[in-house]
């Protein structure tokens, strides 16, 4: 458990610049995911200042629909369709159940209690959150399910050689790229871009920035706030549900209690990126996935989360409103 | 002047420590008296047997270890139904939810359990930090434990004499095998490194194995990775020596050590994967190559496969089945202290310590009886038969293999 400065300094040398870049490219994929859950928690917060703990189980939920889509047709190593439109569908239904799941989460549990006090509605987002990691026990038990992904579209799955989805792409300082790292790295990108663009260019995105800014004012302008936060659940749900297809191909096992951590990390990610702001988001969730990298080649996996639960206090200790908080705010 | 100001200030604050420290040993005194005397009474508490008798079960059935709790309860509750099937006395398991890593949650079980005045004996704890804590609430109540999972070896050391036991047997019986294997043909492992999964189970066994090994001449790197809430490995990969030939991973999580193995070979490394017993799962740690230690079972035993094809649903869920060779012991002595029609638990720990499974029943495939003395690397509660490990490796089917 002790941390001899000297054996840090060892393990940075030993691992030299391949591991350093081996360890950025790990942290950047895992960072996308983050960055991903950490704009739906700070989309919600913009828009109700409510921190939606539920939020990680939405996104485990994704990940079990992406399961389901895959077993569907068939399932790794060798399923009936062709793997890209597979893939494509897995998202494209998962982000839609998500969606969905999250339009019903605020519809049945915090619509009602929007007037009520904050605390209320914190301890009901707990609750929806239990909820629903429990109903995913009930239904499909507390084993892990595989995606099997490292097999997925493979010659020979039997000696275990990678599926196509694994196969390295370039190498960069002798370290491979995969695909699938790619494949999560650039949807990310694209989903991020295309928010963005949704929120700042768009009718809707209109909407939900006049709303977060002030309901009754928004009301008054003629926007139905109802439906407006119901989309903002709905676009932050459809992002947890693409992340969780992507930890699901990327990582293959998945639970019932996955949600949990991931939530954790994503909602560290949107306070250390400014809680509220979209460009913030996606900043944390890609520093919270490098530090947790980087610490747990360099320091050790025991260090990995007090790193990243040291950096969220410094970021709250020197910058309260988190990196992007104050300066560059963007309010959804 | 200060000086003399002093001295009757440090003659009192002395006095007031003592009488502290007497009152202090006075109290200590009288909790030790109070607990022997709660362990004597609840000893001689002596109840009805009926048709019907409570064996607790401890468990982690939800939480981060939910999987593995699962397979022990599954086990536990088949062995319920198959011997109310048999016997004229029913037995009821009483589910205690330890939600493992949280010890609180397990010293709160095992209060219950142990307050329960209709429970007689306890199935669990799961982990070995979880006996640990354990082992106050189930003293004072008297009544003892079997643990089908605990493995490490400092709790048969002899102060849970005669109330707690366990069918598995301990680290250094898996670690003295699993070194033994890697460092001979056709591994001869000179460099290894050693992952723990931030466990009580994990870390004993991995102790144990760096320890045998460095003895041996091998290098041996650390590390250690918290396998219930790390998602992604790739980074504790990036760690290992690109020259290392064995990674030792004494985890339990099969399905994350399925995963840690991919993340090993789609990294271009090449070292084989060696786990211990939390890892005998064929239907999730199936990567070709890797090798596991396991405990002899009884693989062709009608009633391995009756839970196949029952609770089981197709998984023969093998990390559970000691519970269920547990819950047997532990009916087997309730049946026998209720010969007269009531029962104490000091009976029933009485007749656990003295309990004798013929091997022809026992699910484990050798005969079953208790360690009385200290004998490394056997102790009180450890089983008596040398509990040989055996080898196991995943052959290019998912298949395990015997090979040593």
């Amino acid at each position: 458990m002790g941390l001899p400065l000297f054996s840090v300094f060892d393990t940075v040398r030993e691992l030299g610049w391949t591991g350093a870049v081996e360890l950025f490219r790990n942290g950047l994929a895992l960072g996308s995911l983050y960055a991903l859950i950490a704009l739906g928690y700070t989309m919600v917060y913009g828009i109700l200042k409510l921190l939606n703990f539920a939020h990680g189980d939405v996104y485990m939920v994704g990940a079990f629909i992406g399961f389901g889509v895959l077993n569907a047709f068939g399932g790794s190593p060798a399923p009936t369709i062709a793997i890209l439109p597979l893939i494509v569908l897995m998202f494209v239904v998962a982000m839609l159940g998500a969606g969905v799941l999250g339009v019903v989460i605020e519809r049945f549990a915090y619509r009602p209690l929007r007037g009520s006090p904050r605390l209320t509605l914190l301890i009901t987002a707990l609750g929806v959150s239990f909820f629903l990691q429990n109903s995913m026990l009930l239904l499909f038990g507390a084993q892990f399910r595989s995606y099997q992904s490292f097999q997925l579209g493979s010659d020979n799955p039997a000696a275990f050689e990678p599926g196509p989805l694994f196969e390295p792409v370039f190498t960069i300082a002798g370290v491979n790229f995969q695909r699938i790292q790619l494949v999560v790295l650039a949807t990310s990108i694209a989903l991020m871009v295309a928010l963005t663009l949704l929120v700042a260019k768009t009718t809707l995105g209109k909407a939900i920035r006049a709303t977060a800014f002030d309901h009754e004012a928004a009301a008054m302008m003629g926007i139905d706030v109802n439906r407006v936060i119901a989309a903002t659940f709905f676009i932050g749900s459809v992002l947890a549900g693409a992340a969780g297809v992507m930890f699901g191909l990327m990582f293959s096992q998945i639970n019932h209690f996955m949600g949990f951590y991931a939530g954790l990390k994503g909602f560290t990610a949107a306070v250390v990126g400014g809680i509220g702001s979209i460009p913030g988001a996606m900043l944390g969730g890609l520093l919270v996935g490098l530090v947790e990298s980087y610490a747990q080649g360099y320091l050790g996996g025991q260090w990995s989360d007090i790193a990243v639960f040291a950096i969220l206090i410094i970021v709250l200790l020197v910058r309260p409103t988190g990196l992007l908080g104050a300066r560059a705010i963007q309010k959804v | 002047m200060q000086r003399r100001g002093h001295g009757p200030r440090i003659s009192a604050a002395l006095g007031a420590l003592l009488v502290a420290l007497l009152a202090l040993a006075a109290a200590l005194g009288a909790t030790a008296n109070q607990s022997a005397a709660a362990t004597a009474a609840a000893d001689s508490t002596a109840i009805t047997c009926g048709n019907r008798v409570s064996i607790g079960f401890a468990a982690p059935v939800t939480g981060p270890a939910g999987p593995l709790g699962q397979q022990m309860a599954r086990w536990g509750r088949f062995a319920e139904t198959r011997w109310n099937r048999t016997h004229r006395l029913d037995i009821r398991l009483v589910l205690g939810d330890t939600q493992l890593p949280d010890t609180a949650q397990a010293v709160r079980v095992a209060e219950n359990l142990a307050s329960n005045e209709q429970v007689l004996a306890v199935v669990g704890p799961a982990g070995s930090q979880e006996v640990q804590v354990s082992t106050a609430p189930f003293r004072r109540g008297g009544v003892a434990n079997i643990s089908g999972t605990a493995t490490a070896t400092t709790l048969t050391a002899g102060s849970r004499r005669g109330f707690f036991f366990r069918t598995v047997p301990n680290d250094a019986q898996q670690a003295a095998r699993a070194v033994a294997y890697m460092r001979g043909a056709p591994l001869r492992a000179r460099r290894v490194v050693v992952i723990d999964a931030q466990n009580s189970y994990s870390t004993g066994l991995a102790d144990a194995v760096q320890r045998l090994l460095r003895r041996a001449g091998a290098r041996v790197q650390r590390q250690s990775v918290n396998e219930s809430t790390v998602t992604d490995f790739s980074s504790v990969v990036a760690r290992i020596p690109n020259d290392t030939q064995v990674v030792y991973i004494p985890w339990q999580l099969a399905a994350k050590a399925q995963q840690f193995g991919e993340q090993l070979r789609a990294s271009g490394r090449n070292a084989t994967l060696f786990g211990g017993d939390g890892l005998y799962s064929p239907e999730d740690f199936k990567l070709p190559g890797s090798y596991v230690t396991a405990f002899p079972v009884a693989l062709g035993h009608p009633t391995i496969r009756a839970y196949q094809r029952g609770p089981g649903r197709g998984s023969s869920d093998l990390f559970g089945l000691p519970s269920f060779v547990a819950v047997e012991i532990a009916a087997r002595a309730v049946e026998r202290a209720c010969a007269n029609g009531e029962a104490t638990r000091a009976e029933v720990r009485g007749f656990i310590n003295r309990t004798v499974i013929p091997r022809a029943q026992s699910l484990l495939g050798f005969r079953i009886s208790f360690q009385q003395t200290v004998r490394p690397p056997l102790g009180p509660g450890d089983m008596r038969t040398p509990a040989q490990y055996i080898v196991y490796r995943i052959s290019p089917n998912g298949q395990f293999v015997k090979v040593g």
